[in-house]
């Protein structure tokens, strides 16, 4: 599903790359956790399956895609199949929960027939039945968090990245937020994380992939955070 | 494509920067309005110099006998004098045409043209009036050599040009033109500056929106569409002002203009005003368009 070949990434003005010869493989339906210190890479990577950076080097497929041969005008379409969610959940504060998961929909064309289906349904998915009309100020963090997966789950993704989802809410929410996206992997979507919270990893025993100055230092199915934190 | 999602998101960013708005409704309407008018002076010059080319005439004024013009010398132009005029200047070339009025119809034409006052028609008599011979040119703009071969024959009290009386207006409208389309140029310039500001704007108040299209994956068109729209409809309603602006001209400036000079022929007619108001609208949208995507290339990273 993401394949990465020897793929290197130097930013521009900096002589240390942030991803430096990584190669990794994610199949499928898989649920792998990206740890490792600020400034290792991790971001880099999730942005580089987006083809929001381009790789200096090496070759990177996502759904059966070569990214480097995807024109720009093809990019939204691999990004309709890829859900994002963030640490800061980045949503629409003018729109309440119902109409900022159907903004992802509106905003690619879907009809508002499919629109109003879908949306209640991912919404109860995430659990946040009865709340469809709260705006986001009038939520708590994990709830707008949910909104968040929400969002990128409801075109049915087949990826589904997630950028430090639980790094703005409490370890107890924390737990709901994993539940939601243990279930979404459950769907068949593939997951990728990104994430510090060494709790959270412990707990769910999946793959961990450990990324250390942009070098993959450890690649291990059914594993911890580690014991250096 | 959702018509109705990117007419609300106009909506929402037209009414979030309506200052800039207006600006850019304000300097499209002035600016297109002073592209027309001076495409529309230039319209009327063209048809002006085409009417006043059949008209215009070189008129030689003979002596009379209280004619005080020194040429005359206080003497009468015989009727040998008048003979040897005629031939000479039939034997010019690039006159086309020559003919002679007598007093009386020189009576005639004064008292047509000077009808509103009355006192003066009751004052001048028959004999006042001076005989001429009114020559029509093969190329009206080329008078100066026959004026230069009349002036000075006997008989000859005054060598009149109508070309010459009515050039430095033409020359006046020639500039008002030019003038009109170099502010016009300029405020285009600022238009284009200016919808470049509000859309940039307009992209900075929206960066939440379009950062999120851009990662659910909605197309380039669809992020870049309300903005460009945003830029189309400011065009549009300065389109509008500038057109009520152009007819205003037209009715209050060239119907007046034409009812002093000439008939009907030399009026700029509404169809003029329809293309021109047409060609301005245009003009207006397309820079509009141009100064959005500009800025959006720069400032909306798909």
């Amino acid at each position: 599903m993401i394949h990465f070949d020897n793929v290197i990434k130097v930013y521009a003005n900096q002589n240390r790359p942030a991803l430096d010869h990584v190669s990794v493989d994610v199949d499928k339906g898989e649920f792998v956790f990206l740890v490792g210190p600020s400034g290792s890479g991790k971001s880099t990577f999730l942005r580089l399956i987006l083809k929001e950076e381009r790789p200096n080097g090496g070759a990177i497929h996502v759904a059966g895609k070569d990214l480097s041969r995807l024109s720009n005008f093809k990019v939204p379409h691999l990004r309709r199949r890829i859900g994002c969610v963030f640490q800061d959940f980045r949503l629409l504060p003018n729109k309440n929960v119902y109409e900022n998961v159907a903004f992802a929909l509106e905003v690619i064309g879907k009809p508002r027939r499919f629109i109003r289906k879908v949306v209640p349904e991912v919404i109860e998915l995430v659990g946040l039945e009865g709340k469809a009309h709260r705006m986001p100020d009038e939520l708590s963090g994990g709830e707008q968090q949910r909104v968040a997966m929400a969002r990128a789950f409801v075109n049915r993704p087949m990826i589904l990245l997630a950028d430090e989802p639980t790094g703005n809410i409490d370890p107890a929410t924390s737990i709901g937020i994993m539940k939601v996206l243990d279930r979404i992997n459950r769907t068949g979507t593939t997951v990728v994380m990104a994430t510090h919270d060494a709790a959270i990893v412990d707990s769910m025993r999946k793959r961990v992939v450990e990324l250390e100055d942009g070098k993959i230092v450890r690649d291990q199915s059914r594993g911890v955070y580690g014991q250096a934190y | 494509m959702r018509a109705n999602f990117i007419f609300s998101e106009v909506w929402i960013g037209l009414r979030r920067n309506l200052t800039m708005t207006i600006a850019v409704i304000i300097t499209v309407a002035v600016g297109m309005a002073m592209l027309g008018v001076g495409l529309m002076i230039n319209a009327q010059v063209g048809l002006m110099k085409g009417y006043w080319d059949d008209k215009v005439e070189v008129s030689v004024f003979l002596c009379g006998k209280g004619t005080a013009m020194p040429a005359c010398n206080g003497k009468e132009a015989t009727g040998n004098q008048i003979k040897a005029l005629e031939t000479h200047i039939k034997s010019i070339p690039g006159v086309k045409e020559v003919y002679f009025e007598n007093q009386t119809a020189a009576y005639k034409n004064f008292k047509d043209s000077y009808s509103a006052n009355k006192a003066l028609v009751d004052a001048a008599k028959v004999e006042d009036m001076p005989q001429s011979f009114r020559i029509k040119l093969v190329d009206p703009d080329n008078y100066q050599p026959i004026v230069q071969a009349v002036k000075g024959q006997p008989g000859v009290a005054q060598v009149l040009d109508q070309k010459e009386l009515i050039g430095p207006f033409f020359v006046m409208l020639d500039r008002l033109a030019f003038v009109a389309l170099a502010v016009a140029i300029i405020l285009v310039l600022a238009a284009a500056l200016l919808i470049g500001n509000t859309v940039r704007l307009s992209a900075f108040n929206r960066r939440r929106e379009t950062g999120i299209m851009r990662l659910v994956g909605a197309s380039n068109l669809y992020i870049q569409l309300p903005f460009v729209m945003e830029g189309v409809i400011a065009g549009l309603i300065g389109g509008v002002f500038s057109a009520i602006i152009l007819i205003m001209a037209k009715v209050f400036l060239f119907e007046e203009l034409g009812s002093f000079f000439g008939d009907v022929t030399s009026q700029l007619g509404w169809n003029d005003v329809a293309q021109t108001i047409t060609i301005t609208m245009v003009i207006g949208v397309v820079i509009c368009v141009l100064a959005s995507f500009v800025t959006l290339r720069r400032y909306l990273r798909v």
